[in-house]
């Protein structure tokens, strides 16, 4: 490279001067900044916190019944956060000697948080651990701990089709009822058509709520289909291919959320439709209580393991069985790690697996791949195949102290 | 049970992984804290559907091939740090759109000869300005490799007899220097394209250190990880384990105990940990105006922080989409496209409110097309704010700003370049200046830290990187450490800031 003489003209000999100046210059900037306190909280940053609180604190206020099988709990708390209608909260609980979240999509409009108000509705299950006891135990008063708005079960405009052909099986009308009242309020703005499948006209979760809507609202549809129970007014059968295109109109995007064998028996009915993955979405579901399910699954489900957890700088042992997820193990013991969805998805319960083998079912895979490779695990969708070393870290106020 | 560390890292953002495995490796007793779930700050991926994305990294400079190592692939050799790397295909694609006749679609690429030729071929009689542009940007790497070494202690007189040129430009700005050599105006204003990169106007930006950049990516190329830059962080992490060092993620530091203004420990929503020192890989704002007692903060350090001003707001709109990119048409990995190459213009735009802003925007699969299943492809568009205008947004407002805002760069986007997008648009996520605020904790949701641009440029930070000590025991990784920010400065930030810490325990010691 050839050399050459450089210069700034015209300050031509002075050139040096310039670069000398670098120092004082900045000395004397330094100097004249002002002697009042710094501060790193500035208004974006507080409105980071107030749309993403780690957790809020909510009392209940009333409570609507659905029979004998739902209850909606209205929660009331100070400056809650703004959710999109579809996102869920992940419910804070202490059963006995267990800690453990649950997640539940809000069944109440955007606008309500204006009052302090999210609706959370809450259905009987089969083998339903929590829900049974919420409902047995939440009264009017109860004090909840409830995480901020999560998930991306939402519509979004620039992805959806302007036409959603909603698809709910029993509580799983909760997003959707929120969704609806969203529209109504006009914070969203979507065609919205429901197919609703219920067993009985009995079961079904807020009809009068839902006929209210529709009368209101053109852009609200909802057809519900009973699976037990014939009758003139409503489908009967399953949600079919045929039932969606009886009532999609247009180009559409589908949006479901229900138990998983409604995912199994609409999956396979999508199929038929051709759809495009974009216009497909699922609300995620909890992985289920055991791995049997997954054809890929070779482990025993007998078995039980032990299981190591490093938790910042002790180790606690604790029992594992095969056929549940290490969460699950890790709450039986009480020991508080973080998580949301509880099906793999939002990646919070994200712990490191020292050693030991395990098994993650590929559907609820949503590990990155770095994570992969690393011998990262979350968790929630994680069953274990021997005993295992794991590291966590529990966030601060998951009732750690107390235990410590 | 009581935790006792010789150096606690605050932050697990690139600085403090690069920290934590040189004190760890140097036998320190290092404890790496870090409030969220994941190692890396903005070097990190998230999952939508079947793509993941990278949140920030364009592309990483100073990596360079084996054969022709950078100071990061040094950097990664000594730390034993090994992950897989993909090569970017060409330096940029830069087009303008409000400049009428002298609008400008042109893309340029890595290599000095290959990048004069190019610029010869779109602007005739460019070439002899172009060798001056890189015979000095090779005078300005020697220099900065001496003051680099020199750790805040250059010798003037060194400088003088061996780096003249260096010193006769480093006073001054990219544009006063390009006039200087007088390079013809349209090549100025190409050359300049990777402004963006720096969120400064080229009157208000040192020449030396952006021609340093320009330099090390037309010599080295640029890479970026094949795993996007979680896979990077997530090596770090294992490196600084295997090193003997702790991580403890989701776990915030409070306070900063002081006595005797000397760093006894750290208290930490987990617990105290005694320590003697402390790397902070986060803002000296949160460190100096809420870790620390009000009492322990000399008046002049306050007056050092209060001085600063905050870098670039990030705004990123990242994009899955269901085609591929050959598919729709996109055949560069990386696009500025700009209103004017008048960088003093565009930062000015880059204040208000705008929802038209400039965008740097990569289709990761041209680099990377194994990055998403086949048949789609990743896009990611970001833009700055020079101004805190996203804390003038109410949450009401929230997401119906930041979607007009991505629409409108989307669609500018597909105006320019000539494709098609919206259709095919899977999956959607938008990040702001609150996102940011959410995941890092920065001030403003700044991505940039400090601004690196009039009195404080990177040479004056380096040369006064003792003067800036006035709270001894506690020294700055990160973009708001002495080589500024960007990913490869805060991995150096990060390793420079650890043996400077090693030095100062040897210090004590005596």
């Amino acid at each position: 490279m050839k050399k050459f003489n450089f210069h700034v003209k015209p300050i031509g000999l002075l050139d040096m001067l310039n670069f000398k100046k670098l120092v004082p210059n900045r000395t004397q900037a330094l100097a004249e900044g002002s002697p009042e306190r710094a501060t790193a909280s500035y208004e974006v940053n507080k409105l980071a916190t107030y749309l993403h609180p780690k957790s809020q604190q909510a009392e209940i206020t009333e409570i609507i019944e659905h029979g004998e099988i739902a209850k909606t709990f209205i929660l009331s708390g100070k400056e809650l956060a703004p959710f999109r209608a579809g996102q869920y909260l992940s419910v804070k609980l202490e059963i006995g000697k267990s800690i453990l979240t649950r997640p539940f999509s809000i069944s109440s409009s955007p606008k309500w948080v204006k009052e302090g108000k999210y609706a959370l509705t809450i259905k009987r299950a089969p083998n339903g651990f929590a829900s049974d006891w919420i409902l047995e135990n939440w009264k009017v008063g109860t004090k909840v701990s409830v995480s901020g708005p999560e998930g991306v079960f939402y519509y979004e405009p620039l992805r959806d089709s302007k036409n959603v052909v909603c698809i709910a099986g029993g509580s799983g009308i909760t997003p959707f009822l929120s969704m609806a009242y969203a529209i109504r309020d006009g914070i969203e703005d979507f065609n919205m058509t429901i197919l609703y499948g219920s067993c009985t006209e009995n079961e079904i979760l807020y009809k009068k709520e839902l006929d209210q809507i529709t009368e209101n609202c053109d852009k609200v549809k909802v057809i519900h289909v009973l699976s037990k129970e014939q009758s003139s007014c409503y489908e009967f059968g399953f949600i079919t291919s045929e039932i969606i295109e009886k009532y999609a109109e247009g180009e559409y995007s589908v949006f479901m959320c229900g138990p998983s064998v409604m995912y199994d028996f609409v999956g396979k009915e999508l199929e038929k439709l051709s759809l495009k993955s974009k216009f497909i979405r699922r609300e995620m579901l909890a992985a289920p209580s055991s791995p049997k399910k997954f054809k890929e699954y070779k482990g025993k489900i007998d078995k039980e393991f032990k299981l190591t957890v490093k938790r910042f700088g002790e180790v606690l042992i604790v029992p594992m069985k095969a056929e549940e997820t290490v969460l699950i193990a890790l709450e039986r013991a009480g020991i508080a790690v973080p998580s949301k969805c509880r099906g793999g998805e939002c990646g919070f319960c994200r712990s490191r697996l020292e050693s030991g083998e395990i098994f993650t079912p590929d559907e609820l895979d949503a590990r990155r791949i770095a994570d992969i490779k690393e011998g990262y695990i979350h968790p929630c969708c994680t069953y274990p195949l021997s005993d295992l070393v794991i590291e966590v870290w529990p966030e601060q106020g998951e009732q750690y102290e107390e235990k410590h | 049970m009581e935790n006792i560390y010789d150096v606690v890292v605050i932050g697990a953002g690139n600085g403090g992984l690069s920290a934590a495995a040189t004190a760890a490796k140097n036998g320190l007793k290092t404890l790496l804290v870090e409030q969220h779930n994941l190692p890396g700050g903005f070097a990190t991926s998230f999952r939508r559907g079947r793509f993941e994305f990278e949140p920030s990294l364009h592309e990483l400079c100073d990596l360079g091939p084996e054969e022709n190592p950078g100071d990061i692939r040094k950097l990664l050799e000594r730390l034993d740090v090994k992950i897989e790397w993909v090569p970017v295909p060409e330096a940029y694609r830069v087009i303008t759109t409000n400049e009428g006749e002298d609008n400008l679609d042109v893309t340029m690429p890595f290599g000095v000869d290959a990048f004069v030729d190019k610029m010869e071929e779109y602007v005739p009689g460019s070439r002899p300005s172009m060798e001056k542009f890189m015979t000095l940007c090779q005078n300005i790497m020697d220099a900065l490799a001496y003051i680099g070494k020199s750790a805040g202690k250059a010798d003037s007189k060194v400088l003088m007899k061996e780096h003249p040129n260096f010193l006769k430009c480093g006073g001054y700005s990219v544009n006063q220097v390009l006039k200087a050599i007088k390079m013809p105006k349209k090549a100025q204003r190409i050359l300049s394209a990777y402004w963006c990169y720096f969120g400064v106007d080229g009157e208000m930006l040192n020449f030396a250190i952006y021609g340093a950049m320009v330099y090390k990516y037309l010599t080295r190329g640029a890479y970026i990880p094949k795993n996007r830059s979680h896979e990077l962080s997530a090596a770090m992490d294992r490196r600084i384990r295997e090193l003997g060092g702790d991580i403890w993620y989701n776990t915030r530091a409070e306070k900063i105990i002081m006595e005797n203004q000397k760093v006894t420990g750290v208290i930490t929503d987990h617990g105290v940990i005694k320590c003697s020192h402390v790397i902070a890989c986060c803002s000296p704002n949160a460190v100096f105006g809420e870790m620390m007692e009000k009492d322990d903060v000399p008046e002049k350090q306050t007056r050092m922080v209060n001085a600063r001003k905050f870098g670039g707001r990030g705004f990123v709109v990242y994009l899955g989409l269901n085609k591929s990119a050959e598919e729709i048409g996109l055949t560069d990995y990386s696009y500025f496209i700009y209103e004017s190459l008048d960088t003093v213009k565009e930062v000015a735009r880059a204040k208000d409110f705008n929802s038209h802003p400039i965008q740097a925007t990569v289709c990761l699969n041209a680099a990377n097309p194994e990055c998403s299943p086949e048949g789609t492809c990743i896009m990611s568009f970001t833009t700055f704010y020079s101004e805190d205008v996203w804390g003038n947004i109410g949450a009401d407002e929230y997401v119906e700003k930041k979607r007009e805002v991505a629409l409108n760069m989307i669609r500018d986007f597909e105006k320019n370049v000539g494709v098609s997008l919206i259709p095919y648009i899977e999956e959607i996520e938008i990040a702001t200046p609150v996102t940011m605020a959410r995941y890092t904790l920065n001030p403003q949701g700044t991505m940039y830290a400090y601004e690196c641009s009039g009195w404080d440029t990177m040479l004056a930070r380096l040369m006064m990187l003792e003067d800036d000590q006035i709270v001894s025991g506690i020294r700055f990784a990160g973009g708001y450490g002495p080589r500024i920010y960007g990913y490869s400065s805060t991995y150096l930030n990060g390793e420079m800031t650890a043996k400077l810490t090693i030095a100062d325990r040897r210090e004590n010691a005596k």
